[in-house]
């Protein structure tokens, strides 16, 4: 992961202003910086969205594809996740030097996403164990300027918000042969309840205090962070601690409680501004990667 | 500006996928009109001044015609008279997708210059290009894109032009429908003719009643064909009985079953050559197929029954051990409709414009079609193009196209016969004569460089007498070592030709020359085929050569290919080179080098005889033609020299070692030709002819079978061999072109020849073009291209190729018949002796070798009560009125041409001798017997 070499006294300076609740770039602790989505970015696949979130700057891509379901679950569709940690984002991912981090990622999304809790898998189910589509989401990062997770799973609730799988529909002749049709208007497809796709809060302890969305330099500070996935009604479904440094579970609790509170906040705004960005439908202007 | 069309599609391995498609909009598409100030366009198609007299507009006006116009009405767009019409991107790429033949008419008619005909490319211009909406259907997003084109013409010149399709309306446009727009074309009534009849019209002509089943959606048809309860097949009406087909049902591999279908009922509209879905009926309704001619009499209206006739059709032999499959058509899954040569029938009610079209072809049902020239069409060969069959219509409904001409006329019979072979005869367009060598031509240095210089050879040609296209020539000298070096030089087309340009694809598609009695229609232009590769003498000419170093027992010793530049010391014919054999004072280079030849070529015929290659026969003539009036005025049997096989040995020989070549150079792309063994059930009847004179002939393989024809004689009956010859052929398998890793039997049994190809003549045939482009990538002279080394592509141009000759050879064949009939109509009644080839049951096949002339004769007539007729398989053996007719008979016939029906001009057959018991002739009682000219004997040619 990108890292950033801070000195003491920098430290020091950081620590203080987050005990007081104001922080290097002017924000309070549970402040995120300042975020901007854009749906629709890549036309060859189903559903795509582009969120940049400082500098950080996050592409991904779903792509729906026929496949078996699951024997274990065979009336359920399922996500498959890829990160791509491009050596644009940084000269550390040259080669295959984001391989380990983009493994980390993809490990967390499984766990996050990957459940009937998160996603309606059952819609996704065309016919029980035979076909179901498969979902796969990949995901690019541009620009890592801190809170990878944040960012990352703000963009695949867009992405998959803006899916449109095609409709099929299975017609079955007299001897039981299934045959899958295809129907020809491009805009007849299926849309995802993205209701309850949780998004990721990223807890970073620097001093005593834990701060939400931490740049790169409050990350040097801090020796331990808290991952949390909440959904829009505050539910947590998922927790991981990252980082060295131990955590006692006293902050823990305070974490959680912290990162319930700021995912439910999250939550609404994103729905409204996903909402409206598709009301304005082809009338919207790209803005795309140069803007 | 660039846009992006999206789709999704399903693959074939059943997945989905979505296809993204860049899409460029622009500003600087043009309209293409004079009128227009506002284009910067350096050229216009659409002319100023585009006057055509209407009813609807006064005004000069452009037409716009929309797809299903398109579609259904290119004949109305072909005629002369239509000019400056708008053809949008749009309507083009619908009536692509969904007509290939009418998409390949609109683009020659695009590229007209005459027609002004303009394609706008509205999906790429800024303000009428357009994206499918929300709930909008692929059809609808493309009508709306007429719309706005139109539209967007009708702003941009000022309401000049104006579209036909009806909803357009909403725009306020002009509008017309097409029937509504030509009927207004005041000075131009033919027109209305070549109209397609719609929807709407069909009702009027046809009453209520339905004749027809319903034919089966597609869908069920496809899942009927999945589960078998119906079986996909051609359909093939049959030649004599028009209540009665066979569907030829394509099965796995190589085994292929018939369905017969009988009825108008179980037919169901099915016409021939369609792809038909048939269902196949229980056991106990199976029948046997009638043995009876039936001919469509007259105009039957739909409520007469049909009943009469079929009890008739089922009055045939009904022995249960002759049924065969029967079915009957439920669907039909692809029409083959292509415009139909034919004849008007007229209506019997003066007034009436419904007519009765009857195709020359037998195969083909009457076409009913409307016109308002029937007066000046009755007489005249026209072209009909079907456009539906109702399920309450006893004919299909059709439209005229064009008139071909005035019956009996040699151009317009000419015309139909090639038309009705399809056989690609117009003239060469622009496109492909733009690929020809400017003249003067002259071998160039760099082509000196690459070639051998072959050019102080003795080279010398010999071909028929008035042959232009001469593409082989000959050598042999004498080497030093005592051996010979024989040298065999094909004209080198390759050269000329280019892989892939407008003259090759041409080419490809012609994929042969076809000779007709006094016409020629090239398969390359003219320039190449009777100059530039002509071998003629006296001029150097570019040569692929194929050279041998061959010993005195004529063995070769050495075999190489190489590009060449030859100059030919002299073009003989047949007699003349055979005279210079003969004459023992001439002793010239040339001829020296043809005696050199000759004597080499008897060795080799010698040994390929031994090794079992067959001489068979079949009656070919010739026609010495009116050099003035190009009647035939004589008929010689073709004579066959000493010269003939001699360079026929050779080509042999050349086509042998060139299939080697290429063969062990490219063993999956190599085309090579094969000809089959026969099914030991084709000599069936050659074995009973044999047997009928105490003979046996031996079939199990080609070397048995060569030598027992040659030990079949009979004393005082010289033409007996000739005629088993003849039979023999008939028992041939099809030689055919095919592609070395489609296919592993290669063996040429005709030849006896374990591989063979077309080398020799690329002038006239395609696949020689494609050989030595094979050969030339072999000895490095030239590059290869993708498609050379494509088996499928291959193959599919050897279906190509093979439908090509065959279709080829029945031109031919019926050219000669038509001249035949000609030769008889100056002739009058003639006498003739002639022999039975076959005896069927109620017919004798006669064959006159004096002119190749070969009918069948029925003894029964419909008029006339049936003569006693015993008919004897075993034999086989007819009996007419206590005397028998036998294989090989001798008897005497009348011969006279029958025009009474202009269309099927008939010869007919008089027996005069035998003559019966009662010593009264037999043609007394038979009155008269047809000839089929149409079925003359199929030659098996050899190589």
């Amino acid at each position: 992961m990108a890292t950033v070499q801070v000195s003491e006294a920098e430290k020091v300076y950081i620590l203080h202003g987050v005990r007081d609740d104001l922080r290097v770039d002017g924000r309070g602790c549970e402040d995120y910086r300042h975020m901007e989505i854009e749906t629709d970015m890549v036309s060859n696949t189903d559903g795509s969205a582009k969120v940049t979130l400082g500098h950080t700057d996050v592409l991904v891509g779903v792509k729906a594809e026929m496949g078996k379901p699951r024997p274990m679950v065979p009336d359920e569709g399922y996500l498959e996740f890829f990160v791509d940690c491009s050596a644009n984002a940084t000269p550390e991912f040259e080669g295959r030097g984001g391989d380990e981090l983009g493994m980390e990622l993809s490990n967390t999304l499984y766990k996050v996403f990957n459940n009937r809790y998160s996603v309606d898998l059952k819609s996704l189910c065309i016919s029980r164990g035979e076909h179901c589509w498969v979902l796969y989401v990949d995901v690019l990062l541009l620009q890592c300027d801190g809170n990878l997770f944040d960012a990352i799973s703000v963009a695949i609730k867009a992405a998959l918000f803006n899916t449109k799988i095609p409709k099929v529909h299975i017609s079955e002749d007299e001897e039981g042969g299934k045959e899958i049709e295809l129907s020809d208007d491009p805009y007849d497809c299926m849309r995802l309840n993205v209701e309850n796709v949780p998004c990721i809060v990223t807890l970073c302890k620097v001093g005593h205090r834990h701060v939400v969305d931490a740049t790169l330099q409050e990350k040097a500070c801090s020796v331990a962070s808290l991952i949390i996935s909440v959904t829009h009604k505050g539910t947590v479904t998922c927790v991981r601690k990252v980082g060295g440094g131990s955590l006692d579970p006293e902050s823990i609790f305070e974490m959680t409680e912290t990162g319930k509170r700021v995912g439910k906040a999250l939550h609404a705004p994103l729905m409204e501004l996903l909402q409206e960005e598709e009301s304005l439908g082809k009338k919207r202007q790209k803005v795309g990667f140069l803007g | 500006m660039l846009k992006s069309k999206t789709f999704v599609k399903k693959t074939r391995s059943g997945g989905i996928m979505k296809i993204v498609r860049e899409h460029y909009l622009r500003d600087d598409i043009w309209c293409g009109s004079e009128v227009c100030t506002e284009c910067k366009q350096e050229e216009t198609v659409l002319q100023k001044d585009t006057y055509i007299e209407s009813n609807l507009c006064s005004f000069p006006h452009y037409l716009l015609p929309d797809t299903n116009i398109v579609l259904s009405q290119i004949d109305i767009l072909e005629d002369p008279l239509i000019k400056n019409v708008i053809i949008l991107q749009t309507v083009l790429q619908e009536v692509r997708h969904r007509s290939a033949p009418i998409y390949k008419r609109l683009k020659d008619i695009l590229h007209d210059k005459e027609k002004h005909f303009y394609t706008f490319t509205n999906e790429h211009h800024r303000e009428t290009y357009i994206e499918r909406e929300q709930g909008e259907s692929a059809n609808d997003r493309n009508d709306r894109a007429i719309r706005i084109s139109t539209k967007w013409y009708s702003d941009h010149l000022n309401n000049t032009p104006h579209g036909q399709e009806e909803k357009a309306e909403e725009f306020g446009l002009l509008t017309y429908r097409c029937e509504e727009y030509v009927k207004s074309l005041i000075a131009n009534p033919e027109l209305v003719d070549r109209l397609a009849l719609t929807n709407d019209d069909k009702n009027e002509i046809t009453s209520s009643k339905v004749l027809f089943p319903e034919h089966l959606p597609l869908s069920r048809i496809q899942s009927g064909i999945k589960s078998g309860t119906f079986q996909q097949g051609t359909f093939r009406a049959s030649r004599d009985n028009y209540l009665e087909a066979t569907v030829f049902v394509h099965g796995e591999g190589d085994d292929s079953t018939e369905v017969l279908i009988q009825g108008l009922q179980n037919l169901n509209r099915a016409v021939h050559q369609d792809l038909v879905a048939v269902e196949i009926l229980p056991l106990n309704q199976w029948v046997a197929p009638s043995s009876v001619v039936l001919q469509d009499e007259g105009p039957k209206e739909d409520d007469v029954t049909e009943e009469e006739e079929e009890a008739e059709l089922k009055s045939g032999p009904s022995g249960a051990a002759s049924r065969k499959p029967t079915g009957r058509v439920v669907g039909i899954i692809k029409r083959n409709w292509r415009p139909f040569c034919g004849m008007l029938f007229l209506s019997q009610i003066k007034e009436a414009t419904r007519h009765l079209f009857t195709p020359a072809d037998r195969r083909i049902p009457r076409i009913r079609i409307e016109t308002r020239q029937a007066a000046t069409l009755a007489g005249q060969r026209i072209m009909v193009a079907v456009d539906g069959w109702p399920k309450h219509s006893r004919y299909p409904n059709g439209h005229f196209v064009r008139s071909l001409g005035s019956a009996g006329d040699k151009e317009t019979e000419t015309e139909v016969l090639l038309l009705e072979h399809d056989v690609p005869h117009q003239d060469f367009s622009q496109a492909v004569l733009s690929f020809l060598p400017k003249m003067p031509w002259n071998i160039t240095e760099e082509d000196m460089a690459v070639r051998e210089d072959l050019r102080n050879l003795t080279v010398c040609s010999v071909d028929p007498p008035g042959c232009t296209d001469i593409d082989d020539a000959l050598h042999c000298r004498d080497l030093p070592n005592g051996n010979q070096e024989v040298g065999v030089h094909i004209a080198d087309v390759s050269h000329f030709i280019r892989p892939g340009n407008a003259m090759d694809l041409e080419a490809a598609n012609r994929g042969t020359t076809v000779y007709l009695t006094g016409r020629r229609i090239d398969m390359v232009p003219e320039l190449l085929s009777s100059n530039l590769c002509s071998l003629r003498s006296s001029v150097e000419r570019l040569a692929f050569s194929c050279i041998w170093e061959i010993n005195d027992k004529a063995e070769i010793v050495k075999t190489r290919f190489t590009k060449s530049v030859i100059n030919s010391k002299a073009s003989l014919t047949y007699a003349e080179a055979q005279m210079r054999i003969d004459d023992a004072n001439m002793n010239d280079d040339t001829t020296k080098s043809l005696r050199g030849l000759n004597r080499l070529a008897k060795i080799l015929k010698k040994r390929r005889i031994e090794k079992g290659a067959l001489t068979l026969s079949s009656p070919e003539v010739r026609f010495h033609i009116d050099s003035e009036t190009h009647d035939p005025i004589d008929l010689q049997t073709k004579e066959l020299k000493e010269t003939n096989s001699m360079v026929e040995e050779f080509m042999l020989l050349a086509n042998i070692s060139v299939a080697q070549k290429i063969y062990d150079e490219f063993s999956e792309c190599a085309l090579l030709r094969k000809h089959p063994a026969p099914p030991p059930s084709n000599y069936d009847i050659l074995n009973k002819a044999a047997k009928s004179k105490d003979m046996v002939i031996h079939t199990d393989s080609a070397k048995a079978l060569a030598d027992s024809l040659d030990a079949a004689q009979v004393d005082g009956f010289p033409y007996f061999n000739t005629l088993l010859r003849i039979l023999a052929t008939r028992c041939m398998m099809q030689a055919v072109y095919f592609c070395s890793g489609m296919d592993s039997d290669f063996h040429h049994y005709g030849l006896a020849s374990p591989i063979y190809t077309h080398f020799t003549s690329p002038i006239r045939r395609y696949s020689d073009i494609i050989v030595h482009r094979l050969l030339a990538v072999a000895i490095g002279a030239d590059s290869t291209y993708p498609d050379l080394m494509d088996k499928h592509k291959q193959s599919a141009l050897c279906n190509n190729l093979n439908y090509r000759h065959k279709m080829a050879q029945y031109a031919q064949r019926a050219s000669v018949a038509y001249h035949t009939q000609l030769f008889f109509k100056s002739r009058g009644i003639l006498n003739e002796e002639g022999f039975i080839l076959f005896v069927r049951k109620n017919a004798i096949i006669v064959l006159i070798p004096k002119f190749g002339l070969e009918g069948t004769v029925f003894f029964e007539n419909k008029d006339k009560p049936s003569p006693k007729l015993i008919f004897n398989e075993e034999v086989p053996s007819l009996t007419v009125e206590g005397h028998s007719f036998n294989m090989f008979d001798k008897v005497k016939v009348t011969i006279s041409l029958d025009a009474s029906n202009v269309q099927h001009q008939k010869i007919r057959m008089s027996l005069v001798e035998p003559v019966n018991v009662n010593g009264m002739p037999v043609t007394c009682r038979m009155s008269s017997f047809q000839v089929n000219v149409n079925g003359m004997p199929v030659t098996c040619r050899m190589g």
